[in-house]
């Protein structure tokens, strides 16, 4: 196909609510991928900051003056940190799975049900959205408290996945309402229960959605500071609070030794759930055998 | 039909989670929009509907409506932005899918406010940006700046559905699509984005409405004219100690917003049909 | 099919939506009407005898923290750790209204951080244990000034953590013009690069000393004039900042309303310190501190009276003082350490005449603390 032709066509978009742009079906796409080369750049420069100044020597945020690993033994001896990282990363599992598990439920409700009250399960499920951090926070608080529930790790852990479950939802619901419900009649059809049909035939047509949300959900909790400061108890405070609380008095290069350590683990654990099954002996990688890939 | 309240009853741990966790606090701050504060600063139940009347203030009015503004911009390039990055690793990532998207991904993990204060070193007057380009372009505290302070954050909330949704799409459709409508921009417009529209949607609901409570980016990147809803509120609950008047602007800005994603999702409920059908 | 999706969506909706939505807003309602005139999640009203409790100074558990980030020698604690062999579990905040929202919810922390107002707030709530200055070390070191201090009759619930004052912090490389007034905040020739703090005691407060009345007055005409003065400035400012410290380090501002602790951390952050200067003001200079208290739920007090005596300990203090770079109001050792510390510019000091001179932000009561809030939400709005 000529699409070289048109490589340099003009990028005249049908003006919608919501503009689509023009990506092209290039079979070069040398186009798209300074694009998305660029896009990568803009995106980790500042991480890129982040990484080079936890290194700094000095305290400076300007000038690199040298390598040095202190900020780093900074962040590992003080307990309250260590603790507060601890913390977080158990949070944001916990709601992770639930927040993730109830949420493809109630997409799934959404997307085939049609019962008379799925229309304002449909608007309850956004409203979480619309609420600004700090009424989720101050609201949870007073729920909490009038029920005397003792603020804890647990009363974080809830208030977080009860404005996780939307974020699950909107995106499972997306790629479940692509799928072709006549897959799931066919296996009915031959015999499977609803439940074998639910669990063999569209939760792995569903998974990368799923995954996808999860991910989500991890890094929003994880990152979370309004709602979870005015949901726990006395120590440990999850890491974003103390990070939200020390930032008033400047970025110190701790903080960024901090967020580099993060990104550390992330990485890491994303290039493991990538890598192992391939290690192991698998011929996909690993978010290919979760992708449910056919025979890719 | 059994198969509806099989798939009914999947609604039910979610909706009755979201009943007494949600729900109930929601109800709570209905009845303080109503309530008043003591001498203390502290927030008292009553019956003083007059927060209502000051929320639409013209002033206040002012600020949902930029706030609207910069969350539509935001959604409107995060949109430009992010469906080419998703739809070149769908399409095109091939082996390295995977990795591509978690690249997408990581910068996410790295704290917030840790990367927008790197945003603040880096196009700061004597930040790296006007050091490099040896110029004095003011980047901060400008409208540009929370707007590109808040697609940056929401950038992932958009990519991964319209990843998820275009990863779905049978590549043969696209084949049928070039034989059938010939250029390649007829066959994205004609088969390529009509099918991947659900993803569109769910990125846009998920970078809209948090991108218009969002106070962050107009605090740390934002001029005092940039202020925002979410910076209002904010400061009613912060600041002004007057929790009932924070609980008043925030059910009217709720309300606002859910009013037109109700609509938004109808109508395009109804394309989306007319699609698979 | 269309059909059915319309019906859910639309008729259906509709109707449910307008019934769910009344019975939530009705319970909301009746919720809020049922409760009229009960304070919203006070679930801890003590009386004066509650906060009378003698406490007896001696180690009765871990040391349950709350106070802002970053503002303690994290080496003091561990210092107190080991001389009395307890934990100390530290929480943070980010504001004072969010610290009070934490203490309303019943949370008991056994040493906190109030500024004076905050203070003051809660010795009338009856929220604070009395702390015996007699029983004490040291206490004969904090200035005379913080003996009867306005917010706490006879220093009996409290003890003086830090103090400060506002002041403008500028870059003297890059500004001219600076005459020593507030003014120079929208006149001094500063490239338009000014930040007033997003804080509306102290910016409502400036106005009211540029224009020369009470730092605290509720006058309406007086305060129509401040409003009006600073509806005047706000098109010269380039932002509203309480993050002094980025904002100056970045070279955002080059002119920043900011307290004068904020100076020291600055210089200790940028490669030319002696560039970054405090001004303080002729036509006043607002000054405040923080303070220790201990909640009247705290359930080790003895060991949060341990612990304040053991930040007023000179050599201590004088670490502490160093670390936050905030001057603390104690004789020798802390004086001494912040005297140290601005030697070269010592304007930035809080020095005694200061106290005397100075003028305080007090807590302002119903319509008067109502007319401040909404000249400055409205400042801000528009």
């Amino acid at each position: 196909m000529s699409s070289l032709a048109q490589a340099d066509a003009p990028a005249a978009a049908p003006a919608r609510r919501v503009a689509a742009k023009p990506p092209r079906d290039f079979d070069r796409p040398r186009f798209l991928r300074v694009f998305v080369g660029l896009f990568f750049v803009v995106m980790f420069a500042p991480i890129a900051l982040v990484v080079l100044f936890s290194f700094n020597a000095s305290r400076s945020l300007q000038n690199f003056d040298g390598f040095s690993l202190r900020w780093y033994e900074r962040f590992f001896e003080s307990e309250t940190l260590r603790s507060s990282l601890l913390a977080s990363i158990e949070i944001a599992l916990i709601t992770m799975v639930v927040a993730t598990a109830l949420g493809t439920l109630l997409a799934y409700g959404l997307v085939r049900a049609r019962v008379r009250w799925s229309g304002a399960m449909n608007v309850l499920m956004l409203v979480p959205l619309v609420t600004p951090e700090i009424v989720a926070g101050t609201s949870a608080l007073l729920l909490f408290t009038q029920v005397g529930l003792e603020l804890s790790l647990t009363t974080i852990v809830l208030g977080h996945i009860t404005f996780s479950i939307s974020y699950v939802t909107v995106v499972v619901r997306a790629r479940l309402a692509a799928l072709d419900a006549d897959v799931e009649h066919a296996a009915m059809d031959l015999g499977a229960t609803r439940w074998k049909t639910f669990a063999l035939i569209t939760l792995p047509a569903l998974w990368p959605a799923i995954l996808a949300a999860g991910l989500l959900v991890f890094a929003l909790s994880f990152d979370d500071f309004v709602l979870s400061f005015f949901t726990t108890g006395e120590s440990p405070q999850p890491l974003p609070v103390r990070i939200w609380a020390a930032i008033r008095f400047g970025v110190t290069p701790t903080i960024n030794a901090i967020g580099t350590f993060m990104l550390a683990i992330s990485a890491v654990t994303i290039g493991l759930a990538i890598a192992l099954p391939r290690l192991l002996g698998r011929r996909e990688s690993g978010l290919g055998v979760l992708l449910g890939r056919e025979g890719a | 039909m059994s198969e509806n309240r099989f798939a009914a009853g999947f609604l039910v741990p979610g909706g009755l989670w979201l009943l007494l966790l949600f729900v109930v606090p929601l109800g709570i701050l209905l009845a303080i929009s109503f309530g008043t504060t003591d001498d203390l600063g502290n927030a008292l139940y009553g019956w003083y509907p007059e927060n209502y009347e000051r929320v639409f203030d013209s002033i206040y009015i002012e600020v949902l409506a930029r706030s609207v503004g910069y969350a539509l911009a935001t959604v409107a390039l995060c949109a430009l932005v992010g469906y080419p990055v998703a739809y070149y690793i769908a399409v095109f990532g091939g082996r390295w899918k995977n990795v591509l998207i978690a690249l997408v991904v990581l910068p996410f993990f790295v704290n917030y406010l840790v990367r927008t204060y790197a945003w603040i070193a880096m196009l700061g007057d004597e930040g790296l940006v006007n050091g490099i380009l040896g110029d004095d372009i003011q980047f901060l505290n400008t409208p540009w700046a929370v707007i590109g302070g808040l697609t940056y954050g929401y950038m992932a909330f958009m990519i991964l559905p319209v990843y998820a949704a275009l990863d779905r799409m049978d590549p043969a459709l696209r084949e049928a699509g070039k034989d059938l409508y010939g250029g390649p921009w007829q066959t994205f417009r004609n088969v390529t984005l009509p099918h991947t529209r659900q993803g569109l949607l769910a990125g846009t609901v998920l970078v809209f409405l948090p991108a218009v409570g969002d106070f962050v980016a107009a605090q740390l990147l934002g001029g005092p004219d940039e202020y925002m809803v979410g910076n209002l509120i904010q400061q009613q609950f912060l600041a002004a100690d007057n929790w009932p008047f924070g609980a008043a602007l925030t059910v009217v800005m709720m309300t606002f917003l859910l009013i037109w994603m109700v609509l938004y999702l109808r109508s395009a409920a109804r394309e989306a049909r007319e699609v698979a059908a | 099919m269309l059909r059915d999706i319309d019906d859910l969506l639309g008729r259906d909706l509709d109707r449910r939506i307008g019934r769910r939505g009344l019975l939530k807003g009705g319970a909301g309602l009746a919720l809020g009407i049922g409760l009229a005139g009960c304070g919203v999640g006070s679930g801890n009203d003590a009386s004066k005898e509650d906060t009378q409790k003698a406490i007896k100074k001696k180690v009765d558990g871990d040391l349950v923290y709350f106070n802002w980030a970053e503002y303690i020698d994290p080496a003091l604690l561990k210092k107190f750790e080991k001389r009395y062999g307890v934990k100390v579990r530290e929480s943070n905040f980010d504001s004072m209204p969010s610290m009070m929202a934490k203490l309303r919810a019943g949370i008991a922390y056994d040493v906190i951080f109030p500024s004076a107002e905050f203070a003051q707030r809660l010795i009338e709530g009856n929220q604070l244990l009395r702390i015996d200055r007699d029983k004490l070390a040291n206490t004969d070191l904090v200035y005379t000034q913080f003996d009867q201090p306005w917010y706490d009759k006879g220093s009996a619930h409290t003890t003086p953590y830090t103090m400060y004052a506002t002041g403008l912090g500028y870059r003297a490389d890059k500004v001219s013009g600076m005459t020593g007034s507030w003014r120079d905040l929208g006149e001094a020739d500063s490239g338009g690069k000014n930040f007033m703090l997003d804080d509306f005691q102290e910016g409502i407060g400036m106005a009211n000393l540029v224009n020369g009345f009470e730092l605290n007055t509720t006058d309406t005409d007086e305060l129509a004039q401040s409003t009006d003065y600073l509806l005047d400035l706000k098109p010269k400012l380039r932002g509203l900042s309480s993050d002094t410290i980025t904002s100056m380090t970045s070279g955002n501002a080059w002119i920043q309303h900011l307290w004068n602790g904020d100076i020291v951390n600055i210089r200790n952050q940028v490669d030319d310190p002696e560039n970054y200067k405090f001004q303080k003001n002729e036509e006043g200079i607002p000054v405040g501190s923080d303070t220790f208290a201990i909640p009247v739920n705290a359930k080790h007090p003895g060991t949060a009276l341990l612990f304040i005596e053991f930040m007023l300990e000179p050599d201590n203090a004088a670490q502490n003082v160093e670390w936050i770079g905030y001057p603390m109001p104690y004789e020798e050792g802390a004086t001494e350490a912040f005297a140290g510390l601005v030697k070269t510019d010592p304007e930035i000091n809080v020095t005694v005449e200061d106290l005397d001179n100075g003028q305080e932000f007090e807590n302002l009561r119903a319509e008067g603390r109502v007319a401040w809030d909404k000249a400055w939400t409205e400042f801000k709005a528009s």
